[in-house]
């Protein structure tokens, strides 16, 4: 941090840009398109009889991601301030939409809309939620920090997590928009017991629920999400079924060792490891890559995180601060919660890598939401910056 | 709403020192998640690390699978081919993937398979029922050899994944199909595959291992660094079998068998003009194979139909119902009585002896009769697929004469100049051998005795060879041995002839005009050639040359002569001596137009013998002077009254070389008559066969001989021939040398001593059941 501002104190006149996180920004997509190819290759040239086939299109939906990110970097970021109210309804209009003709599915699950190009609406979502709470939050004002402001923000999520949950029945994102809600608060709140206590209730919530699970009491007949969650308990056991995707990706993790079988060169994608483009691709990375590669992985998003930090650390304004935390929030969430996933931490739930999974919208929505944090970190006063 | 508070709140809010501290916090939480992940997946490595490698590497062997060979193909000597293997596809549903996600797939997926072309085995119903019965259930081929036109639409779908989300649990397996351009031809010869690339009878299964190839696979493995490589080893193809049999010589002989069956269809008898009908051509300089055909064929792309078959249920299931009570207790078909409606009243009698075992049995005999009727099916069907030129011994019978006369010349025994006096009958040990001619051929010339297949003369020479040398030949002639022909279902015959020290001089007397032991045609046309050729026995064979996938020659099978079995000299007197049966003897109407050939006819009395079942025959080659094609014509029970007639063989054999002997560009030596220049033309416009002309014609083909150019011996028979020839068309015999009293009333004469009335013009029996020998 020090480096960079004395770096830019010569040239006071100039903006601030931060070009670390753009380097990572772009290795992170450039490692991810490398290895997406290694990944889906195989399976690409099976269904596709070509074996780019993925690797195309997640680099088309790459350039569209990056060109709206420069546009939005461009763009005052007090404008979305105003278009508050408006991203919350277009998210919720947008995850209604999936009801409707234009929605489809793919394996099985109806989550995308159609427009010509497809488009996930949980992705829409949690960019609206983002640009919605930091706005909300600032109009709390100093009414975040009692009680009644905490609940009514919180309150102001669960409509959008329901639809989510309900309408795509995608837990996953539900959960992140709500994780992204919270850390939030966190940050916009001087509190600390109430979250450490709030977050012990949860943990103890879920504890009970495995509890019950693990009992038999809770079977997958009530609900799929109890037979995932005794497959995680015992992935042995469900090896054919609910639990081989995450075994096979164990195995994968597993058979990698510290330096990994070598760029290519995993054999678990070789249709064991199912879809493992999307959700999974971690687990052919420590494949391939080994343990060191996923460090590497893993340290990149940390450094991404932690230029994330300082950008909201030095934004102008608290708006700009709390879009750039809420961001912030998303992609350490999804990071966090897919490595728990791929490594059987947590039960198996779908959520995929930023930057390196498989997906159009959810690479597009990112690179916007970087776009976001861009345009915070160029209304930095570099003489703001050196005080 | 909350945000209307804008409007109080103009000045900028900061992002104060507090809340710089808390994101920190937070920044400390999340690196602590991922200092927690890391130690995750370092203790996964550490922890179940062997373990996981270990199951990465088995897994690897599920994922390799089998790349079909194509088998080879069989081609005839000019290349045309007369057995293919065609790639086709099998439909493979995988039930697991579409019980999966709450069978969401289904349906889109049963959609898209009926409604294209595809040939199920199952039903939509069915498949449904299927699918549902057996969720785990990850490969069941639906639907079979299905061509490639028929799957294209699927396939293209299955390769479209994007535009078809739904299309699951579906793939398609590459396979071939044989198929057989030519349907039934050469169907014995060729044989077919059943099953999964097994190789049945003929060609298919003698060579198998040739034609089958090796399966490719496609699998991985691990190279030297522990790194997966796919490696495709793609299927070995089969190797083609180049062989000797010409199609068009093929056709032409089958076109023949089938016109003679098809014209004494059900004439004497219900069934096919004749109980079977082989016809082997051969090249007597090669041994090679260039035609071989039996009667009734099949068609060998689908091998297992059983229309216009005859199948014979033990009669004792159709008449008394069931005879085995016992096999009670498997599993039991119900309803059957529509199958076994003979059996059903005799299933309430049974029930009444023995009520106890009532529904056992009434179950358990529609079943039984199934079996029978199964087993009888089974029976008939081998019997068809079997090749009769290979399979079926029988008694040559008077083919077999020039086999002894060879050995009698070859030995010195014979010289060629004795005459034999032939009254009808030859008395050995007890029995009385009667002649086909019972009124006796009189003298006959050493070439007379063969000309008029005089079986009195045969006989003396039979005991002037005696048992020891007759049986050396027989057993030089390859008789009782197997000929190795290169073809699957060859009979053993060594013990259907006789044994050399328990042989007794009746057995010796009906051997030397080949009665009283077995033999296969194949054992007879090969053994005919070494006569003719010079002496060389030649291993009979149908594949000249194996060539493998790309065109290069394997292996040449060259001719292969396995012994001598008569000298030069021998050999040559044999032709001339089967030339003259043709010219002047019984062979006449054997005689194509335009041709000389030589020959000698057989009819062989079958046991029992007082059936009246005969086996006739001719065996002959062309042309005389250098034999290019040994012909062996064989008609096992003809379907016509009086079996007891060469005739039949001649004939045939006749029409199939008049056809043959031109394509093979064998040229004319003998002038044509006007008679038979019109039949030639018309043959040559309708290319219509009629095989029975009137046997006036063949008179004069004999009168018209005598102007060709003979060898003086040749001639000098044809002289003391020549009002016979006139007179009594074919192998109606010689006016009888003896004297015998006529029965007034009938016109037959009586043969003295026994009492038995006989046909004036040939000597035979008019009564059935008396035996006869020929």
């Amino acid at each position: 941090m020090s480096q960079t501002r004395e770096r830019h104190k010569k040239n006071k006149d100039k903006t601030f840009f931060d070009y670390s996180m753009l380097f990572i920004v772009i290795f992170l997509l450039s490692f991810g398109l490398v290895m997406l190819y290694s990944v889906s290759s195989y399976g690409a040239s099976l269904n596709f009889n070509d074996s780019a086939y993925y690797l195309k299109k997640q680099a088309q939906a790459t350039v569209f991601g990056l060109i709206l990110m420069v546009v939005v970097m461009f763009i005052d970021y007090h404008i979305w301030r105003k278009l508050a109210i408006p991203a919350y309804v277009v998210s919720v209009v947008m995850v209604l939409l999936v009801l409707t003709p234009l929605g489809y599915e793919v394996n099985g699950a109806r989550r995308w809309l159609n427009f010509g190009i497809s488009l996930q609406p949980a992705e829409i979502a949690k960019v609206g939620m983002i640009i919605f709470f930091a706005a909300y939050v600032c109009r709390m004002g100093k009414n975040i920090q009692t009680l009644g402001g905490v609940i009514r923000t919180v309150l102001m999520g669960v409509p959008i997590s329901v639809l989510v949950l309900t309408v795509t029945e995608n837990l996953s994102t539900a959960i992140i928009i709500f994780g992204i809600i919270a850390m939030m608060v966190f940050v916009a709140t001087p509190n600390y017991k109430e979250y450490f206590v709030l977050g012990g209730a949860l943990v103890g919530v879920a504890a009970l629920f495995v509890y019950l699970v693990k009992k038999g009491v809770l079977t997958s007949e009530l609900s799929y999400r109890f037979g995932r969650i005794e497959a995680w308990l015992n992935p042995e056991a469900y090896s054919g079924t609910t639990a081989f995707q995450t075994l096979q990706a164990l195995y994968a993790i597993g058979s990698g060792e510290i330096f990994g079988k070598g760029l290519g060169q995993s054999m678990q994608k070789l249709g064991f490891v199912p879809e493992a483009q999307n959700d999974m691709v971690f687990s052919i990375i420590c494949e391939e890559l080994g343990l060191f590669g996923a460090f590497m992985v893993l340290l990149m998003f940390l450094l991404l995180i932690w230029r994330f930090l300082v950008v909201a650390n030095n934004a102008v304004d608290m708006y700009g601060a709390l879009l750039v935390v809420g961001v912030m929030a998303h992609i350490s969430l999804q990071v966090i919660l897919n490595v728990a996933v791929v490594t059987n931490t947590i039960p198996n739930t779908g959520i995929t890598l930023p930057f390196i999974s498989y997906g159009g919208s959810a690479v597009v929505f990112l690179l916007i939401e970087i776009g976001l944090v861009f345009s915070v970190s160029r209304a930095i006063k570099l003489k703001n910056a050196g005080e | 709403m909350k945000l209307s508070k804008r409007k109080a709140k103009e000045r900028p809010q900061k992002f104060t020192g507090r809340m710089q501290k808390k994101l920190a916090v937070l920044f400390l939480l999340i690196l602590a998640a991922f200092i927690g992940l890391t130690v995750r997946l370092y203790a996964i490595n550490r922890d179940n690390g062997e373990e996981y490698k270990k199951q990465v590497l088995s897994q690897q062997e599920y994922d390799s699978k089998v790349l079909p060979a194509k088998r080879g193909e069989i081609v005839d000597c000019n290349g045309t081919k007369v057995a293919v293997s065609q790639k086709v596809y099998n439909v493979v549903v995988d039930a697991k993937t579409l019980n999966g996600n709450e069978g969401k797939f289904l349906e889109p997926t049963l959609n898209a398979l009926y409604d294209s072309d595809i040939e199920f085995t199952y039903t939509r119903d069915e498949l449904k029922d299927y699918i549902r019965n057996n969720p785990t259930s990850q490969y069941r081929i639906i639907a079979k050899k299905q061509g490639y036109d028929a799957v294209s639409p699927l396939m293209d779908m299955l390769n479209n994944k994007a535009e078809n989300p739904n299309l699951k649990g579906v793939w398609l397996e590459n396979t071939y199909q044989r198929t057989y351009p030519y349907g039934s031809l050469a169907c014995d010869l060729i044989g077919f595959v059943q099953g999964d690339n097994e190789g049945t009878y003929g060609l298919e299964e003698f060579y198998n291992d040739e034609l089958i190839g090796t399966s490719g696979r496609e699998f991985g493995y691990l190279n030297d660094d522990e790194n997966l490589e796919r490696t495709i080893k793609p299927a070995d193809n089969g190797n083609t079998l180049v062989t000797s049999i010409d199609v068009n010589i093929q056709s032409i002989v089958e076109k023949h068998i089938l016109a003679f069956n098809k014209e004494h269809e059900n004439e004497f008898r219900e069934g096919n003009g004749s109980k079977n009908t082989g016809v082997i051509i051969m090249n007597p300089n090669t041994g090679e194979i260039m035609a071989m055909a039996s009667y009734p064929v099949y068609d060998l792309n689908n091998p297992r139909d059983i229309t216009g078959l005859t199948i014979n249920v033990d009669e004792a299931y159709t008449t008394q119902g069931v005879v085995d009570i016992d096999i009670a207790g498997d599993e039991s078909v119900s309803a059957n009585s529509v199958t076994a409606p003979a059996g059903s009243d005799e299933g309430e009698e049974t029930s009444e002896e023995d009520s106890e075992e009532t529904v056992t049995q009434e179950e358990t005999k529609p079943q039984t009769y199934e079996e029978a009727y199964e087993a009888a099916k089974m029976e008939a069907l081998n019997d068809l697929w079997k090749n009769f030129c290979i399979t079926t011994t029988y008694e040559p019978g008077s083919t077999y004469k020039p086999f002894t006369m060879a050995a009698g010349l070859e030995e010195g025994i014979l010289t060629g100049n004795e005459s034999f006096n032939c009254n009808g009958v030859k008395e050995v040990g007890d029995h009385q051998i009667h002649c086909n001619n019972r009124l006796g051929h009189g003298v006959l010339t050493f070439s007379g005795a063969l000309e008029q297949s005089c079986n009195v003369a045969f006989m003396d020479m039979g005991a002037k060879i005696g048992k020891t040398i007759f049986m050396k030949y027989n057993q030089l002639y390859n008789f009782g041995l197997k000929t190795n022909v290169d073809l699957t279902g060859e009979a053993l015959t060594n013990s259907l002839v006789f044994d050399v020290n328990t042989m007794v001089p009746t057995d010796l007397a009906i051997s030397s005009f080949g009665q009283g032991f077995n033999v296969t045609m194949i054992q007879m046309v090969s053994g005919f050639c070494s006569l003719i050729n010079g002496g060389y026995y030649y291993q009979p064979h149908v594949v000249t040359r194996i060539i493998n996938d790309e065109g290069a020659t394997v292996r040449n099978i060259e001719p292969r002569v396995l012994k001598q079995t008569v000298s030069e000299e021998t050999s040559a007197k044999m032709k001339e001596l089967c030339t003259n049966v043709v010219a002047l003897g019984t062979g006449r109407s054997a005689r194509p137009a335009g041709y000389m050939i030589g020959g000698k006819t057989g009819t062989a009395e079958k046991y029992p013998r007082n059936k009246k079942n005969y086996v006739v025959s001719f065996m002959g080659f062309a042309p005389a002077e250098d034999p290019k094609l040994v012909i062996y014509t064989v008609i096992d029970e003809p379907n016509v009254p009086q079996q007891a007639s060469a005739r039949y063989a001649t004939l045939l054999t006749r029409d199939i070389l008049t056809e043959v002997l031109p394509y093979m560009h064998v040229f004319m030596t003998e002038e044509l008559s006007e008679e038979e220049r019109e039949e030639l033309s018309a043959a040559a416009l309708t290319f219509a066969e009629s095989n029975n002309k009137s046997l006036s014609e063949n008179g004069i083909v004999s009168e018209n001989s005598v102007s060709g150019d003979e060898t003086d011996k040749g001639r000098e028979n044809l002289d003391s021939a020549v009002d016979s020839v006139i007179t009594f068309e074919d192998e109606e015999e010689k006016e009888p040398e003896r004297t015998f009293e006529v029965d007034p009333e009938t016109g037959y004469y009586i043969e003295p001593g026994t009492g038995i009335l006989l046909d004036p013009e040939t000597g035979r029996p008019i009564d059935d059941s008396v035996s006869d020998l020929e």
